[in-house]
């Protein structure tokens, strides 16, 4: 298991026996990760395997059903959402829920307000607070520095995708979940993603899902394979790529987004 | 500038209009037009629409009659210099305080628990006596002389609520850019996100509809001064709608409709008379929001701005 690094003893992410159950369904079962720090880890696997579910309980979007996650030795399975992000965890969405009706700028300050503090000042913003000069430092990072002033509902598809990468960039994260940062990108713009994700500073640890293969396996140095929402398979890319279970149940079979 | 160019006329209209257009139009549809601008203001930044607005200028005019002279022997005489800060800090609580119950309910459901907010409240002032003096309230009340001119004189009132306008505007503006402006702006459009920023729902929510509160209350102590009376007529059903027609027919999107919404409502239901008979007003006022809302859903105000666009065009053949 290369996976597994034996000289670090605290992980970036350490994950035990973790369940997310709806009703009688259980959509992620007895699921163990573990990722080193600067770990850069990919999570395949067909539609409904469990991906997003999965993220939804690390980042405490939802509570899970059982099992018991750290980040960095502290344990943080009952720990609400605000201060798992104060704790440097990170996350995009897949679906855009983003706000509509504020411009990039607007976003990004909250992004940033939301983990330094003052989002509750009542006064108008000025030109010189400190968040916006950090928000625009997120929106140049993420390439979208032109659209700074645009409001959100103006912005192309691939540029929400950028924005999602610049929110959770903000206040320099641990740990990086991203949630298919890719889907729905052109092809001219995937190389793009995959460039801003290899640029990111080499001591986030980032967890992508990703059903592009040659963005996943061109990004990650190991991969987990989830089916059913079980792990079904974790290794390196080429290990995973010569793997037969893996290939059963997803290479091989036609994917649908 | 522009807001210039909307002021400066307006500063020049007591030197245009007799006592009875001042007063009975222009300072009315400026008192309307604050308490209509409480409640665009949660529709446009928080995305609810309240009813619950009548019950905060209410908050705000009781507590003037209550501390301030009125001729009804109930109540604490104040100075006005507390009495005022205090109406306001009632109002803006009273708000708060409805924003905590509502908090959790959206859509239908925040209308359903604001309108009942109002109904409760409207009940409570008719049974209680010690504090609203049941259903027949204050009368009497008396705007505050400063330097021996009344408050309620034509001219000065009139100006009192032009300025309360133009701050309360201004207020509105300004407030929408605060991190927490935004914050209440995120909070419309995402909760969910919102929470997921390390960013509370509930704080925003209740700020949002304290601010109305200040706003609504502002209306509603100048609205006392205006009637010289408030009683539980001043928080019903009556004023619960007028304020939403008010608010729909200006542009629920545009928080200056409400001013617009207000001179359209103040005309229609002071010359209504002569139109149409008396009890047919609200079948006018009817009519006239039925047409709004078929024809100009964004109300007034766009109509305003969609026409001075398409002059601007016009203006610039080459463009
Ligand atoms: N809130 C929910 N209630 C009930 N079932 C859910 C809920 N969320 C997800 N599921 C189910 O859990 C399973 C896993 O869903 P999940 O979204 O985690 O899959 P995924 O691997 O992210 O798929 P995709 O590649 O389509 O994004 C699916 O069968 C889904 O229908
Ligand atoms: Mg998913």
């Amino acid at each position: 298991m290369p996976v597994i690094d034996t000289h670090n003893s605290v992980n970036a992410l350490e994950v035990r026996g973790i369940g997310k159950r709806f009703g009688a369904f259980w959509a992620v079962q007895d699921i163990n990760l573990t990722v080193r720090p600067g770990e850069r880890r990919a999570i395949l696997g067909p539609n409904g395997a469990g991906k997003t579910s999965l993220f939804n309980v690390l980042t405490g979007d939802t509570n899970a059903s059982a099992g018991s996650i750290k980040m960095f030795g502290a344990d943080m399975t009952r720990m609400p959402i605000n201060k798992r992000i104060r704790h440097g965890l990170r996350r995009t969405y897949q679906h855009a829920n983003l706000f509509n009706g504020l411009t990039v700028r607007d976003t990004l300050f909250l992004a940033v307000a939301g983990i330094r503090g003052g989002w509750g000042q009542l006064l108008p913003l000025k030109a010189s607070d400190h968040r916006l000069a950090e928000a625009e430092r997120l929106a140049e990072v993420a390439g979208i520095q032109t659209f700074f002033s645009h409001e959100v509902s103006s912005l192309s598809h691939g540029q929400r995708r950028q924005l999602e990468i610049a929110i959770a960039l903000a206040e320099n994260p641990k740990v990086l979940l991203l949630d298919e940062p890719a889907a729905g990108l052109s092809p001219a713009e995937r190389p793009k993603l995959s460039e801003l994700l290899m640029s990111l500073p080499k001591d986030v640890t980032v967890v992508l899902i990703e059903h592009d293969m040659e963005i996943a396996l061109q990004t990650s140095e190991s991969v987990s394979v989830l089916f059913n929402g079980k792990l079904l398979a974790e290794g390196a890319p080429t290990e995973i790529m010569e793997n037969e279970d893996v290939h059963r149940v997803y290479i091989g079979g036609a994917h649908v987004h | 500038m522009r807001y210039a160019l909307i002021v400066i006329p307006l500063l020049l209209l007591p030197v245009l209009l007799n006592d009875f257009w001042l007063t009975q139009v222009m300072t009315r549809a400026l008192i309307l037009g604050i308490v209509a601008l409480s409640l665009s203001f949660l529709a446009k930044y928080l995305g609810v629409v309240s009813f619950a607005q009548a019950a905060m200028a209410g908050a705000g005019g009781y507590t003037i009659a209550y501390f301030g002279p009125n001729s009804v022997n109930i109540g604490i005489e104040l100075p006005f210099w507390i009495s005022i800060p205090l109406a306001l800090f009632l109002a803006t609580a009273f708000g708060g305080l409805i924003g905590c119950v509502a908090r959790r309910s959206r859509g239908i459901y925040a209308i359903m628990i604001t309108l009942a907010i109002g109904i409760a409240f409207f009940y409570f002032t008719r049974q209680n006596y010690a504090l609203f003096n049941g259903w027949t309230g204050f009368s009497g009340v008396r705007a505050p002389l400063i330097g021996g001119i009344s408050l309620r004189a034509p001219v000065p009132l009139y100006f009192m609520s032009l300025l309360s306008a133009v701050v309360s505007m201004m207020l509105v503006s300004g407030f929408a850019r605060s991190p927490m402006g935004l914050a209440i702006q995120a909070v419309r459009d995402a909760p969910g996100r919102v929470m997921a920023l390390g960013i509370s729902v509930s704080t925003p929510i209740i700020a949002a509809f304290a601010f109305s509160g200040l706003l609504a209350g502002t209306g509603g102590i100048l609205n006392v001064w205006y009637q010289e009376r408030i009683s539980s007529f001043s928080v019903g059903f009556g004023p619960i709608i007028d304020i939403l027609i008010i608010a729909v027919i200006g542009g629920l999107r545009y928080p200056s409709g409400a001013f617009i919404g207000a001179i359209v409502f103040v005309m229609l239901d002071t010359f209504a008379v002569d139109l149409v008979d008396r009890e047919r007003f609200n079948t006018l006022i009817g009519t006239v929001l039925l047409l709004i809302v078929i024809f100009a859903p964004n109300g007034l105000q766009q109509l305003v701005m969609d026409g001075a666009a398409k002059l601007r065009r016009a203006k610039q053949p080459t463009n």
